[in-house]
């Protein structure tokens, strides 16, 4: 099933010899389950491609599809779609370091999400100690992140961002701040999400060593998009 | 999920300092309120406790207390003698600064008919009132004297009888009770060097006149010396049913004073002496104020700055804006109410240790917390604002 179908995508920024071509003519289609790479240097569109797909950042032209939905067309946004509703729901965020709320126990940032979609209670609290048990960090709960590993903050992230079931799953560079052993351990732990979950993942990432077992490779040069494997 | 408060607590320490910070500022603002209510309970006092039917004064001025008045004292049977009148009783005020013990203190005498009992003090709070002409003394025990005790002033010594917490002068400093002979003797009695210098250059300029003889400028002498029957105003108190303004007018119009309520009296001394005062006053809560809800905007501004990027990470997850809203006003709030209730409670257990009358008074307090609440609104907009245009890019290292 399609999760999210981006067709001939561009992004410029500024104009006349300001311009800025950030990225061109990108098509991208992900299904439930697949687990995508993107892959490139700095500067080479990542972020960019990130931000369109968060439906954070407006593309300049094309069309962005997500769960059946269209987000984007030529025009511009769709009018009627709530996107940050859309983020809240059907979108988990994957971040580099840092990316959990310093002021939050473990649990509590992993309870955030469920809070913002109207689960509270007891029905959030085993929720969240079911996500913090599956990434075996659940010893660790009422601990603020700032007294967390940058391994187990990794994954408190990550069982935030599975909080509501999400259809899509976008990781930022994951394993940045780790080093290589927590980095595989990560990515493992992503692998199991897409096939268990059957959600669609895509990590961008400029360590090559960390895409073993990805379904489907992309590299982005200079904003244009291409599948290696 | 109640996301200002987990903030806060865990920066517990910065939290408590700045609320001790800010609730002493309105702990000034609260000092600030009661010294204007006590500015104004002290300067009104005394016309307060008085309070005649009618303040008969000088023609054309607004005495006794808001400006000076002088006349004769034997006037005061000419107002007796208005219809409608029923007492008419010489009154005389004025402030000293005396010895009294080892210190110097400074306070006002109230002279007053000890017969018709007009101008004295009403409620006596322990010993009794003044019942012989001369050498007794009321005071307010601010004055530090002991009943019994007998305190010099001018040529002669007088016994405390009485204290009464009655009311104090306009300027906060104590109240003595005289009779009037004895008031009018502190305030004009020479003492006999100067009275016999004084008399000596009367009959050295006698002596230049050629047509009296010795005998007959001697003779002379005694009648040319300063007259001490001088009064302030005259209290009047009318018989039941009679016209105040007719008597009032009878009296401007026959005799040649200024009259005046007691309701006119305090509206001279709130326009007169006190305005200056009360402006002040009104101007620095003002600025207190002001300065208070710039320091919580700041503080919030901080606060909401060091959590940018967790409020950016909010808003990538979904957070609509209420959420961020609520975040920011919300420790706002906490921390104007924290600040006002460390601020109410300090004041009221401070007020009487400041050398002015603090008057606390329950709807200034709510006021000031309304004014107070409306400020950690106002507040929060600067942090709100912030929050608001902050990119959820800047979670994914974007603008």
């Amino acid at each position: 099933m399609e999760i999210l179908r981006i067709e001939g995508l561009s992004k410029i920024f500024g104009s006349g010899r300001l311009e800025v071509r950030a990225l061109e003519e990108i098509n991208l289609s992900v299904s439930a389950g697949d687990l995508v790479a993107l892959l490139g240097p700095s500067g080479s569109g990542k972020t960019t491609m990130l931000l369109c797909t968060s439906l954070i950042l407006e593309p300049t032209q094309g069309k962005i599809v997500f769960d059946g939905q269209t987000i984007f067309q030529k025009n511009g946004w769709s009018g009627g779609v709530d996107i940050r509703r859309l983020r809240r729901e059907k979108m988990g965020f994957i971040f580099q370091a840092h990316s959990l709320i310093p002021f939050l126990t473990a649990r509590q940032n992993v309870q955030f999400p469920l809070s913002l979609v109207g689960i509270n209670g007891d029905v959030a609290q085993r929720r969240v100690m079911e996500l913090l048990e599956y990434m075996e960090i659940a010893d660790r709960a009422d601990y603020l992140p700032a007294l967390l590993s940058g391994g187990e903050q990794q994954r408190v992230a990550i069982a935030r961002a599975l909080a509501n079931n999400p259809r899509l799953i976008l990781a930022d560079e994951p394993t940045a701040s780790l080093d290589t052993v927590r980095g595989k351990k990560v990515m493992e732990l992503l692998k199991k999400i897409a096939k268990e979950n059957q959600s669609a993942v895509i990590v961008v990432t400029h360590d090559v060593r960390m895409i073993e077992g990805f379904d489907r490779v992309f590299h982005l040069k200079d904003g244009r998009l291409n599948n290696t494997h | 999920m109640d996301l200002a408060v987990y903030d806060l607590k865990l920066h517990r320490g910065r939290f408590i300092a700045t609320v001790i910070g800010v609730g002493l500022l309105f702990t000034i603002v609260l000092a600030m309120n009661g010294l204007y209510r006590g500015n104004i309970y002290e300067g009104l006092a005394v016309i307060n406790a008085i309070n005649p039917d009618l303040w008969v004064v000088e023609r054309f001025r607004g005495g006794p207390f808001n400006e000076q008045s002088t006349m004769p004292e034997y006037y005061h049977y000419s107002v007796k003698a208005v219809p409608g009148v029923e007492q008419a009783s010489p009154f005389i005020y004025y402030t000293v600064e005396r010895r009294i013990g080892q210190e110097s203190r400074h306070f006002s005498i109230v002279g007053y008919d000890i017969v018709s009992g007009l101008g004295g003090p009403q409620q006596i709070q322990a010993g009794r009132g003044l019942q012989q002409a001369h050498y007794e003394m009321v005071a307010h025990p601010k004055l530090g004297v002991r009943l019994g005790e007998k305190v010099p002033l001018g040529l002669h010594t007088y016994t405390l009888v009485g204290l009464t917490k009655e009311a104090v002068d306009t300027n906060g400093d104590p109240l003595v009770y005289l009779s009037l002979p004895d008031a009018q003797e502190v305030l004009y009695q020479k003492d006999n060097e100067e009275i016999r210098n004084q008399r000596t250059r009367l009959s050295r300029s006698l002596a230049l006149q050629n047509s009296l003889s010795p005998l007959a400028a001697d003779k002379l002498l005694p009648s040319l010396q300063p007259d001490t029957h001088i009064i302030n105003a005259i209290l009047v108190r009318l018989k039941p049913g009679a016209n105040r303004a007719e008597a009032a007018r009878h009296i401007e119009d026959w005799l040649y004073f200024s009259t005046y309520t007691t309701q006119q009296e305090t509206q001279l001394m709130l326009k007169g002496r006190l305005a200056g005062m009360t402006k002040q006053l009104m101007l620095f809560r003002i600025l207190l104020m002001i300065i208070s809800v710039v320091i919580i905007s700041l503080v919030i501004y901080t606060f909401t700055m060091e959590k940018i990027r967790s409020i950016a990470v909010m808003k990538l997850i979904g957070a609509p804006n209420r959420v961020i809203v609520r975040l920011v006003m919300e420790q706002s709030l906490l921390l104007t109410i924290t600040a006002f209730g460390f601020a109410l409670v300090l004041i009221n257990q401070t007020y009487h240790l400041f050398p002015k009358t603090i008057l606390l008074v329950p709807e200034d307090e709510i006021i000031t917390f309304i004014v107070v609440l409306f400020g950690g609104i106002l507040a929060s907009i600067l942090g709100i604002a912030q929050a608001l245009r902050t990119q959820p890019a800047m979670a994914l290292g974007g603008q």
